[in-house]
């Protein structure tokens, strides 16, 4: 699935990175890679979202958002502890 | 004079964006450079002095940057930097609070092979929410360079960093990286990568054996850095057969998330709190009206606070005014001089500083809302607005800042991602109406519109936004669909505004204010003056034969369908170039009233008008603030969008723009008022 269909306080990983190169090194520096787990704080039904990532938040239109492969993780638990870190 | 046996040594300071770079470079070196809670604040590198014992040292604050590739403008003037052989030290600002995200930028300043001071910044964030970090462990974990925990907004911890840094120049700390010395470095790759960073550091090393920093361009040719690749033209194919960008940062945080693991505890003690204000500041639904309601607060204090304080400025300069006037006739001064200083210079300087109240408070609230960390979520809010004119969110940042003044928003505009995009922004922002527009509209709206003329002063604002809107629209017209929206900005924690900070930031704006009224504003009203007392026959005394009336009469033809065909407001505006303030002097000077922000100034001014043209009503006023509103902002902005874009014919193009919408939409006004009224 791809990030912009993903459900706010729910967790997700990385699969992979479809943007334009120049998008995709920035969030790369920004460290979602592939396998990095990100956490929906926030989103408008169409179009932006916040993230959580490492630690930071995020906003990410819906242009780079429909171009970020991800997978949901299941584990809430895990999600909990994500979402407060 | 400096003693002889005074050292000197230049440290750059390099960090993320929104780590607190500019606050701590303000805090060592007294310095009060503006500082924001929103990336993108520093654009270019500024240089400061500080001192520790026998050491003077240049301190080079830089631009936040995430990574040292060279994408953006930031990262490019930030890079050179870094790269300079000047530098003898860097200072890597880290926040501490989001530890893992900032040292990626930490392990690519570490293969520079330069000596490196870690900055750790923000430890109060990190306490406050139950977090604590190993001070011992970490330095391990990044190869040994000094870490020092600071608090740049409470100022604690600096001469310890300086210690630090002046410390480890003397150790010559830091990895040469010379060729043929085994150095260990703390991040290793996979073998696969060593081997060709091997290889191409020989390579490196024969065609370029004056190099520092090998490794880090050995790595900088694998990731297949366009800039790198062209400053080291060597054939590197049979090595560098693909990018391996991808498989460099992934190395680099899974070492960071190890460092992050042994270093960090207690990281999901608290909830931050930032979420739970963002719930509501970032909701789906009430973002928007949350936003606008905060706008329309900020107006409300600039017009009605600073209306009540006015006063206070107005009897000061009403009696200064006299004062001066009576010393110089006591003083037997002639006439001529007289008329100069009294309705020249301190009608059209005076007049403009009557507006201190109003300025200091819309300052003052774009102050807090810029630390407080709100901006980068209106960014957020607005993106799906935004995102129907063709831009990011990210572009509506430059237009909040366009309300306080145009020249740093159009600076602000690299923060965007394209060219196409910062054009975009900088035609829309002057739409804004910056602090120098609002002495015309408070003039005018409650010279002709007693009543309503805090309303009035605010339809200017809502008319800016609607033309902006409508230009957005059109020009977006042609390339419907194909522009692509790709907002991407870090939301920083909200924090409480720092008083100092904002002190720094409203104190700056207040002395650009004076400066301005000191200058510009000073010259532009001795100019006006010579023009108005001065014809083809000397000095006069009927100002319908002054120079100014000669050139005013030449454009009222243009002006008259606006409704503003006097020769004094073709002056007037003419003058408003130099600066929007100028408009303001120049009435009082062409007037002839000492204070044109009094009562009895307006009364004068509005007696004036009627005696010049009993026509000249509401409507004309009205028209006349649109005008104000859309023409060319002030000569300072043109140069900052001339040197922004590097293109004359763009910058030529905005003018005329500017100058014809300013005509059109008050012709317009002007035209269907008549029919109405």
């Amino acid at each position: 699935m791809i990030l912009y269909d993903a459900v706010k306080d729910r967790e997700y990983k990385i699969e992979g990175l479809y943007v334009e190169p120049g998008i995709t090194r920035r969030l790369q520096a920004l460290g979602l890679n592939d396998g990095t787990k990100i956490y929906v704080l926030n989103r408008k039904k169409r179009g932006a979202m916040i993230i959580k990532v490492r630690g930071t938040r995020l906003a990410l239109g819906k242009h780079i958002s429909s171009n970020i492969e991800v997978s949901e993780v299941v584990n809430t638990e895990e999600a909990e502890t994500r979402k407060d870190g | 004079m400096k003693s002889v046996n005074r050292r000197h040594i230049r440290v750059a300071c390099i960090g993320n964006p929104n780590c607190g770079k500019t606050t701590l470079f303000n805090a060592l070196t007294g310095s009060k450079l503006k500082v924001a809670n929103w990336p993108g604040v520093t654009v270019e590198r500024m240089e400061g002095e500080a001192s520790y014992e026998d050491t003077d040292i240049t301190l080079i604050d830089t631009p936040g940057i995430y990574s040292l590739t060279s994408y953006t403008i930031e990262e490019k003037v930030t890079r050179k930097c870094a790269m300079d052989d000047d530098i003898d030290v860097i200072i890597n600002v880290v926040d501490a609070s989001s530890l893992e995200r900032n040292l990626y930028l930490t392990f690519q300043l570490l293969e520079l092979g330069k000596p490196i001071v870690l900055a750790l910044n923000m430890m109060d964030v990190v306490k406050e929410r139950g977090m604590e970090i190993d001070l011992h462990r970490l330095p391990e974990m990044l190869g040994d360079i000094p870490v020092v925990p600071v608090s740049a907004a409470r100022r604690s911890g600096l001469d310890i960093l300086l210690h630090a840094v002046i410390h480890h120049y003397e150790e010559g700390g830091g990895k040469k990286g010379v060729l043929g010395e085994k150095i260990e470095y703390i991040l290793e790759y996979p073998q696969e990568i060593e081997e060709k960073i091997a290889k191409l550091e020989v390579m490196m090393g024969a065609h370029f054996p004056t190099h520092s920093s090998v490794r880090w361009h050995a790595i900088k040719l694998l990731e297949d850095d366009e800039e790198v690749k062209q400053e080291h033209p060597i054939s590197v194919v049979n090595i560098v057969d693909r990018s391996y960008e991808k498989e460099i940062i992934q190395c680099k945080y899974a070492y960071i998330e190890k460092v992050v693991n042994e270093v960090l505890f207690h990281k999901n003690k608290k909830a931050a709190s930032t979420d739970k204000i963002d719930r509501i500041l970032t909701h789906p639904i009430w973002g928007i009206p949350v936003f606008l309601l905060i706008m329309c607060l900020v107006f409300f204090l600039t017009f009605s606070v600073g209306d009540a304080l006015k006063g206070v400025f107005e009897s000061a300069l009403t009696a200064f005014s006299d004062l001066v006037g009576k010393g110089l006739d006591s003083a037997g001064v002639s006439a001529v001089l007289k008329s100069l200083i009294v309705e020249g210079i301190i009608a059209g300087v005076g007049g403009i500083l009557t507006f201190i109240p109003n300025i200091f408070i819309l300052f003052l609230a774009l102050a807090i809302l810029e630390d407080s960390g709100y901006m980068s979520r209106v960014a957020y809010v607005m993106d799906s607005l935004m995102g129907r004119f063709g831009l990011s969110g990210k572009a509506f940042l430059p237009m909040i800042l366009g309300f306080g003044c145009t020249v740093p928003a159009i600076m602000a505009t690299r923060a965007l991602e394209t060219e196409h995009d910062r054009r975009k922004t900088m035609l829309l922002t002057p739409f804004m109406s910056c602090s120098a527009r609002l002495p015309i509209y408070v003039l005018f709206s409650e010279m002709f519109f007693p009543k309503y003329a805090a309303l009035m002063a605010f339809s200017m604002y809502v008319i800016g936004m609607i033309i902006a809107i409508i230009v957005a629209l059109i020009m977006n017209l042609p390339e419907k669909g194909k522009s692509t929206n790709s907002l991407l900005i870090e939301l920083p924690e909200y924090k409480h505004p720092n008083a100092r900070t904002i002190r720094i930031y409203v104190w700056n704006k207040l002395k650009d204010y004076l400066t301005k009224a000191g200058t510009t504003i000073f010259i532009a009203s001795v100019i006006i003056w010579f023009l108005l007392n001065f014809g083809c026959k000397g000095m006069i005394s009927e100002p319908g034969d002054s120079f100014a009336a000669v050139i005013g009469r030449l454009l009222v033809p243009i002006l008259a369908p606006a409704g503003l065909g006097m020769w004094q407001i073709g002056v007037a505006l003419l003058s408003g170039i130099s600066a929007k303030e100028v408009v303001v002097s120049s009435f009082a000077v062409l007037f002839g009233v000492a204070n044109a922000n009094s009562a009895a100034g307006m009364k004068m001014i509005a007696e004036n008008i009627h005696n010049v043209n009993p026509e000249f009503g509401a409507l004309n006023a009205f028209c006349l603030m649109i005008f104000c509103l859309l023409y060319v902002p002030c000569v300072a902005t043109v140069a900052t969008v001339r040197k922004e874009s590097k293109s004359r014919l763009f910058t030529l193009k905005m003018i005329v723009l500017q100058l014809f919408l300013a005509w059109l939409v008050s012709t317009l006004v002007y035209q269907i008022g008549s029919l109405l009224l």
